[in-house]
């Protein structure tokens, strides 16, 4: 289990990571003592008198290194790939795409490794370099501290191609995206396979000592090859998964070798989902005709590099809403319980694979058994006070999804924003539900905030965070200041949630008069984006979660891939659509509510959190949760069939790793270093002979003193 | 063990030794026989046992010989198209290389 790059590497639970982060990789960040690294403005290579370390004197080593990693599916290998001992490059800060030619023909130093501002990470610049790989030692992407204005997207045009509703055998006019392209800015790059390794480094302080290292040593004066010593960076991001997936499983299943090592581990973490009626866990099968409204958004989101996905836009904001809408039909629905019961979902791997979701169909599907018409509402984000619904087609229940359109449009009416309808040939957007419909038609509508094509200009990017989102803040606020402050997104989405809540009442059969009580809260939808986003480790976090997770809330941007998500979204759901109940701790941590109750265990779950810390500093008192939050795991059919090659599902895999590290040094010229070579064999045969010589001459050089008695 | 001390009856037993035991798939045996017993057989002037360990000398460098053949080419063979064989290839490796197909 273990690094998951999607979702999380959770240990037991999906086989990848665990909760506490990436437990198989062992990302070593070596770090020189501080009193040996070079001061800003000065020369790199002078140090302080007290650094006796000769290792410290040659080698910086980068502090903050993201690396692109390899993934595999049944029938290729994506990512980057260094060689075991690392990869050497001659430093090389690439000035515009004309200056290519020095890095793949002219330079007289080869292998190079680029230095790339991200305004010329592109799609040419990198197909360009990829295919001379011969002579580029790796890649460092320089990150900037503000997101591209001309928009980034890693992933492909047309997303979840395949995997999708809309495929040759269903209409070929529809299959890829020949009718609508998705993501028009998306130049593929994080599909396409490399041979040398590309990290990403922000733009700071360490970045400069490197550009600096570049303009001392490496220039070239005036069309002259710059001389020797040089500056060179060395890359390690050895993977060791290769070729496809039914390879490394088979790989990590051979137990005879001394040293069995793991070698990959497949995509998968926890779907979260909860109802507003109980559910009787023990219970198969279904009651006839019973019907269902499911209310879903996404979880998961990735980029180019490794762990760093924020997925503000095409995650974040979709369950922020979704969670705010569940709480504010909590009370509603406790009080006056619609006919029929509400789903709120969170899947994991939408992003790109799909799996998931048909996973999770099936467990739904097992447990109402298919005949029953089920409605779904997805929606993804929603901004700016226009929101777009896109209606599907061919699908025979229309009459229902005209209902639930009118529901949402009414709903929305009463709050001051529009709500577009797309056309009948629009087909629908890349999302769970497509992979719904692919096992069979169900109505439901897909609620985004675009209707042609995605106006999200980093999709599935590292540059998909707060910022594109304007969850911005006055400056000089303490964190705490800004945990409440309800920024402008906060608003927009909250009216979103709203229009949401209330149309999934009116769906599920509650009264139309009740709608006007329905109503989200600003300043939860606030805290929201602020946990996701921002900081994780706030006090309003703290106090949801039990005492042995407060380690697991990162710093300062929250590592949107590691298994956070699921489990902040698994305390917050339950804190926002359940209720606190009072019973011991030892109840609560053994699923009872006294010592004699065995049947609530299937009903409810319960959760002892923190709570909230008193303002004297004294012991938090903490509280048992009671609610009907339940997980259910997210991993591709194909590996519980164990079917690695399969084409239904998907078999996406995470390659592990030994370290990823980087180090920059000055390298000599191979004369010099064959020299000194030469010399120091020459001086061991000098000595042999000498050794010999004077070994068979013995006794006449050393028998001067002694005199045969 | 100095040859030099050994009656001729023992150094003949001995060379037997290694060149039986060779045929139990340990071709070092008969490596050894060669080496060892290479000035024996064909340095030393003549004595009794000379020839029959001369024999065996000779059919140990030929049994040596063949094995040499036999495992150049098949490791040849393997390290070659081991990335080739897919599944074959890696159930006959014992350790298999991480990152290189």
């Amino acid at each position: 289990m273990s690094c998951s790059p999607l979702w999380v590497n959770t240990p037991d639970r999906s086989g990848k990571r665990t909760a506490t982060g990436p437990a198989c990789h062992i990302r070593r960040i070596s770090g020189c003592d501080p009193a040996c690294l070079p001061g800003e403005g000065r020369s790199s290579f002078t140090f302080s008198a007290s650094c006796n370390s000769v290792e410290k004197k040659i080698y910086v080593h980068l502090n903050y290194t993201v690396p692109c990693v390899r993934l595999l599916n049944a029938t290729h290998q994506i990512g980057c790939q260094s060689s075991l001992s690392g990869d050497v490059g001659v430093l090389h800060v690439l000035e515009s795409e004309e200056n290519l030619d020095w890095v793949l023909s002219s330079g007289p130093n080869p292998p190079y490794m680029v230095i790339l501002e991200s305004s010329l990470f592109t799609r040419s610049v990198m197909m360009k370099l990829k295919n001379g790989s011969s002579r580029v030692a790796g890649i460092v992407v320089v990150a900037p501290n503000t997101n591209p204005v001309e928009g980034f997207s890693p992933h492909t045009s047309c997303p979840n191609e395949n995997t999708g509703v809309y495929s040759e055998s269903y209409d070929p006019t529809l299959a890829h995206c020949n009718v609508t392209v998705w993501n028009p800015l998306g130049n593929g790059l994080s599909y396409e396979e490399y041979d040398f390794p590309i990290f990403s480094l922000k733009d700071d302080n360490d970045t400069q000592v490197i550009r600096q290292c570049y303009l001392n040593h490496n220039q070239a004066v005036n069309g002259s090859s710059p001389r020797y010593p040089l500056c060179a960076m060395q890359l390690y991001s050895h993977m060791s998964a290769v070729t496809d997936t039914a390879t490394c499983m088979r790989r990590n299943d051979i137990n005879f070798s001394i040293s069995p090592e793991m070698v990959c581990d497949p995509l998968g973490d926890f779907n979260v989902w909860a109802s507003t009626r109980p559910l009787n866990n023990t219970e198969k099968g279904h009651k006839m005709w019973e019907k269902v409204v499911i209310a879903a958004a996404r979880l998961d989101s990735r980029s180019f590099f490794f762990d760093v996905a924020p997925g503000a836009e095409s995650g974040a904001s979709g369950f922020i809403t979704l969670l705010a809408a569940a709480h504010a039909l909590r009370n509603v629905t406790q009080e006056a319980q619609p006919n029929r019961t509400i789903f709120y979902t969170f899947f994991q791997g939408v992003s790109s694979f799909h799996t998931i979701v048909l996973n999770t169909a099936h467990c739904v599907h097992a447990k109402y058994n298919s005949v029953l018409p089920l409605l779904l509402m997805f929606f993804c984000f929603a901004d700016d006070y226009i929101v777009c619904i896109l209606c599907i087609k061919h699908f025979n229940d229309l009459f229902q999804v005209r209902k639930l359109i009118e529901n949402l449009q009414s709903a929305a009416a009463g709050l001051g924003f529009t709500v577009g309808e797309a056309g009948f040939s629009q087909p629908l957007p890349p999302s769970s539900f497509q992979r719904f419909l692919r096992a069979r038609q169900i109505p439901g509508v897909v609620i985004e905030n675009h209707q042609l094509n995605f106006t999200n200009r980093y999709y599935e990017s590292m540059y998909d965070n707060a910022e594109y989102l304007n969850v911005s803040y006055p400056p000089n606020l303490t964190p705490e200041e800004q945990l409440k402050f309800v920024t402008d997104t906060a608003k927009a989405l909250t009216e979103v949630a709203t229009m949401v809540a209330r149309a999934l009442y009116v769906q599920a059969g509650g009264a139309e008069n009740q709608q006007d009580n329905i109503n989200a809260d600003r300043q939860i939808v606030s805290q929201m984006l602020y946990g996701f986003l921002v900081r994780s480790n706030n006090s309003w976090f703290q106090q949801l979660i039990p005492s042995d997770l407060t380690s697991h809330l990162s710093k300062l941007i929250l590592n949107y891939t590691s298994s956070e998500p699921t489990l902040l979204v698994q305390y917050l759901l339950a804190n926002l659509t359940g209720s606190a109940i009072n019973i011991t701790q030892e109840n609560c941590q053994n699923q009872r509510e006294d010592e004699n109750d065995k049947e609530s265990k299937h009903m409810f779950t319960y959760m002892w959190v923190q709570g909230a810390a008193p303002p004297n500093n004294t012991k938090r008192e903490g509280f048992c949760v009671r609610s009907t939050v339940r997980l259910s795991r997210a991993v591709s059919p194909a590996f519980e069939l164990r079917d690695y090659t399969s084409k239904d599902y998907s078999t996406w895999t995470e390659s592990r790793w030994k370290s990823i590290k980087g180090r920059i040094f000055l390298v000599a010229s191979h004369e010099l270093e064959m020299l000194t070579l030469g010399v120091g064999v020459g001086v061991l045969l000098a000595s042999l002979l000498l050794t010999y010589i004077i070994s068979s001459k013995a006794d006449i050089l050393f028998s001067s003193g002694r005199e045969p008695t | 063990m100095n040859l030099e001390r050994l009656p001729n009856e023992e150094k003949l037993s001995l060379c037997r030794k290694y060149y039986l035991g060779g045929f139990a798939f340990l071709p070092f045996l008969w490596l050894v026989n060669v080496v060892w017993f290479f000035r024996e057989a064909f340095v030393k002037p003549a004595y009794t046992e000379q020839l029959q360990i001369k024999t065996y000398v000779k059919r140990s460098a030929l049994g040596l010989l063949l094995w040499i053949a036999v495992l150049t080419t098949w490791i040849t063979i393997f390290q070659h198209f081991r990335a080739e064989w897919g599944e074959v290839g890696d159930y006959l490796s014992f350790t298999i290389p991480l990152g290189i197909p």
